[in-house]
């Protein structure tokens, strides 16, 4: 080949691949500019909401199912109706009668009655999947005329309503998900075949219906034009799952992505005073604590109490509230703030290391050594447990308690402490719905307190604080529940195997052309009242 | 080799310190034992390690993979989903090493110490050394964010509706339903990730090849081509770089293997949904099923992948008959 004939080549080669590149770097045509886009970093096991309980499933599921109960926003304080328009209560507070609202109809047609609203309960109590807890409290659901459930309970249970706001008890087209495989008897768990139906396609009567569910990839919901409340003002929904929160910041701020629910502090910082972003954060309804185990064959040194309370002064709780970014809130006891009964933060322990070096000396064991296990990969709403781990090593250290740090993958960490054997270890515990019931877990004898080994036989206060729980639990009248509530966690914050930290706050972002946002930390963003 | 792989495969993870229902079921479903039983039994935990590994081999040779506990997908839909993503990222990546370090590293084997070959060694130990995570977030910030050259991370737009899945390929299918527009959208999402996934390869073979190259041309073969008077361009492109190109392929090979299983990070910060991603989190779920199915599917990969390379030093090298 002559030169010229090369270098003649050479030019119109280069020329396409500048015009081919050229167009790559056009835009794609904008199909649907009444698309939502939201980045989320997946936690989805399933969208059938009678087995599943994990964070994006929920935040899918609330928009798509209603449930007999809601809150309006962040305001998790005061149940509101949905599709129950009203109920009352016996003068035992066991049985819950509810007046269904009429004319409803599921997306796909089927007038939504009391059938179906029995039907998914059942469905959800004997498929004994995730979310099977939520009725446990639960002996019968009655459905004696079209429009009213009544719920028989085991024993009185005053969070109940809160419990049914749920997505997981989202009311489901029983007519449509039995011919697709699903079924409500007490067989349920090895005759339903509907999460597969489930999983493509959705039956309930909310305000947008499942399109597309692409795992680790998208959910996309779609307008449900003839939703009860009328059509959502969004057409369409895409939830993207994107992990990296410094991809999800650089989409927001870009405008690729309307709202971001996966930031961490770092993106947060340096979201506030971005033009055309909005960066918030929405109170948890979640606790940061430190759990040393109580038995002394498993809790060594932090078995003695004096060395528990020696921690809980030791710690610089300014610092480790800094690390948890905006909008957290310092707890004096386990129960968060969002909740009637939690104890007043200003009565919490305070930093006092001498305090802390006396107290170490009163328990006479010599030089204090252990591990603190915590899981190394977590980032809880926005806040990066290893870092956290690594300023209460610091902390301690300060005091003269030297800890090692034993960061261990979430499956294999989460497993030594449901077993109970942790030394020493941070976690937090989220309400699954908005009531302080959910956080009588730590008392003697209860799911954390097992873990931590801590039993009511274990000493006269113990036994007296898992009595306090019990009537907690049990008791309806609000005033004399709060105080109950707020006794118990009083006490937990001055004694016992915990170091209550804080109450995170959930960051999230959105465009400032983005009306209506708000993020439930039980259900995240609810897609009904956003428009753009 | 089925039986070896998924022997290992399940040996290992079920050595791991963690049961499958702490990953799976949450908080208070896990202290019920009624549910832990009934999730136990759903995904056949109840039964011994032998009969469950009998029952996932016996099934396996009927080409059922089994259900994954985290997607409630069959294993082989999953499979079908995420790898032809990788397989798409990992070969544009693969090709962009080659095409580019190849030459680059022949180029500077015949231009020793000039500026081009330091150039190349500069660029050889950015590549190999740079972390790759850190280097996806910067070309993000740079060509996404304040250039705006290159869109979101993801296979395609957010308002663009994917086409039918028929090869998993997005650039295949998408012209095979007729949607050009569409696959150019998949080619644009395809430059940044794919780049920046050959960065390390690139680094490693041009690398290799310069030293493959200058070996090469100091053989006596290469002195007497000069001698029967071929230009210098025939004794670098004939003689010296197709024989220096033997030892460079099986890196290609091993290479290509390590990047399908090696592209989580950069399927992370791409929003990539491809098999990297998925191995990564259903091992973290403990997701016994897909952990084997990615397992068989990531050794198959590397048999083709070596099978391949075995293939090429015949097309390269003569001398060289597969099957003797």
């Amino acid at each position: 080949m002559s030169a010229s004939l090369a270098v003649n080549a050479a030019i119109r080669l280069t020329g396409a691949v500048l015009i081919l590149t050229g167009m790559l770097f056009e835009s794609a045509p904008d199909a649907c500019a009444q698309a939502l886009v939201v980045g989320a970093n997946f936690v989805v096991k399933s969208l059938d909401p009678a087995r599943t309980v994990e964070t994006t499933s929920n935040m899918a599921d609330h928009s798509i199912y209603d449930s007999l109960v809601t809150f309006d926003g962040e305001d998790l304080t005061t149940p509101k109706p949905s599709l129950a328009t009203d109920w009352t209560v016996s003068p035992d507070g066991r049985t819950y009668t509810f007046r269904l609202r009429r004319n409803v109809r599921f997306a796909g047609g089927n007038p939504m009655t009391s059938v179906d609203v029995k039907w998914s309960f059942d469905r959800v109590r004997y498929l004994k999947s995730n979310p099977a807890f939520f009725l446990s409290s639960v002996e019968d659901v009655l459905a004696p005329d079209p429009f009213t459930v009544v719920l028989k309970l085991k024993s009185p249970n005053p969070a109940l309503l809160p419990i049914l706001s749920s997505s997981s008890l989202g009311v489901i087209d029983s007519k449509l998900v039995s011919q697709k495989g699903g079924d409500a008897s007490p067989d349920a768990k090895d005759k339903d075949k509907a999460e597969p139906f489930l999983m493509a396609q959705s039956a309930g009567t909310g305000a947008y219906v499942l399109e597309r569910y692409v795992p680790d990839q998208e959910i996309v919901l779609a307008r449900n034009p003839n939703h009860w409340r009328g059509a959502p003002k969004l057409e369409r929904v895409v939830i993207r799952n994107i992990t990296e929160p410094a991809a999800q910041k650089l989409q927001l701020e870009k405008g690729d992505l309307d709202v971001a629910t996966g930031l961490d502090q770092d993106q947060m910082r340096a979201l506030r005073g971005t033009a055309g972003v909005v960066a918030k954060a929405s109170p948890a309804a979640t606790t940061f604590y430190i759990l040393m185990n109580a038995d002394p064959q498993i809790g060594g040194p932090f078995a003695n109490s004096k060395v528990q309370q020696a921690v809980r002064y030791a710690l610089d709780y300014d610092g480790i509230l800094a690390l948890a970014g905006p909008g957290a809130v310092r707890l004096a006891g386990v129960i968060p703030v969002v909740f009637p009964g939690a104890a007043d933060p200003r009565q919490g322990a305070r930093t006092d290391r001498d305090r802390a070096r006396a107290l170490l000396k009163e328990a006479n064991l010599g030089e204090v050594k252990g591990a603190l296990t915590y899981a190394a990969d977590a980032t809880i709403f926005g806040v990066q447990v290893n870092l956290l781990a690594q300023k209460i090593q610091a902390d301690l250290a300060a005091v003269g308690i030297t800890l090692a740090l034993n960061g261990l993958p979430r499956a294999t960490a989460l497993q030594l402490y449901r077993d109970g054997k942790n030394q020493m270890s941070v976690w937090s515990w989220a309400a699954d719905y908005p009531d302080g019931q959910n956080f009588l877990v730590y008392a003697p004898g209860r799911t954390v307190g097992k873990r931590a080994g801590w039993l009511p036989e274990a000493s006269p206060e113990a036994r007296e604080l898992a009595q306090i729980a019990a009537d907690a639990e049990s008791e309806r009248d609000p005033t004399k529940s709060a105080g109950l509530y707020r006794k118990l966690d009083e006490r937990l914050s001055q004694s016992g195997p915990y170091a209550p930290l804080f109450q995170p706050a959930v960051p999230y972002a959105f465009r400032s052309n983005v009306q209506g946002v708000t993020f439930s930390s039980v259900w995240g963003v609810d897609f009904w009242t956003v428009s753009k | 080799m089925l039986v070896g792989i998924t022997l290992l495969t399940f040996v290992l993870s079920h050595a791991v310190p963690a049961d499958p229902v702490t990953a799976s079921l949450g908080e208070q479903a896990a202290a019920d034992p009624a549910v832990v039983a009934a999730f136990r039994h759903e995904w056949g935990l109840d039964r011994s390690l032998p009969a469950q590994y009998g029952i996932y081999l016996w099934n396996l040779v009927h080409g059922n993979f089994g259900v994954s506990i985290s997607t409630r997908q069959p294993v082989w839909l999953d499979l079908r989903q995420t790898l032809p993503a990788t397989i798409e990222l990992a070969v544009v990546a693969m090709s962009l090493s080659v095409l580019i370090g190849i030459p680059l590293g022949v180029l500077s084997a015949v231009k020793r110490d000039s500026v081009l070959d330091q150039l190349t060694r500069v660029v050889s130990l950015v590549g190999t050394s740079m972390p790759i995570f850190w280097l996806g977030l910067v070309v993000l910030v740079v060509f996404y964010a304040r250039l705006g050259w290159a869109p979101p991370p993801g296979r395609l737009s957010a308002t663009l509706a994917a086409p039918p899945m028929i090869t998993g390929f997005l650039l295949v299918d998408s012209l095979l339903a007729g949607r050009p527009a569409v696959a150019l959208d998949a080619l644009r999402h395809l430059v940044l990730p794919a780049a920046v996934l050959s960065t390390y390869n690139l680094g490693i073979l041009a690398r290799l090849m310069r030293g493959s190259t200058l070996d090469v041309l100091g053989e006596d073969y290469v002195r007497t081509a000069r001698a029967k008077g071929l230009a210098e361009g025939a004794v670098t492109l004939r003689h010296a770089a197709r024989n220096a190109l033997i030892p460079v392929i099986t890196v290609i090979g091993l290479s290509f293997g390590r990047l399908l299983s090696g592209a989580v990070i950069i399927e992370s910060v791409f929003a990539w949904p491809g098999l990297g991603l998925y191995a990564f989190r259903t091992a973290t779920s403990l997701d016994f099923p897909a952990i084997m199915g990615v397992g068989i599917v990531v050794a198959t990969v590397y048999v083709l992948a070596n099978l391949l390379v075995d293939v090429a030093y015949a097309l390269v090298d003569p001398r060289i008959q597969v099957g003797r």
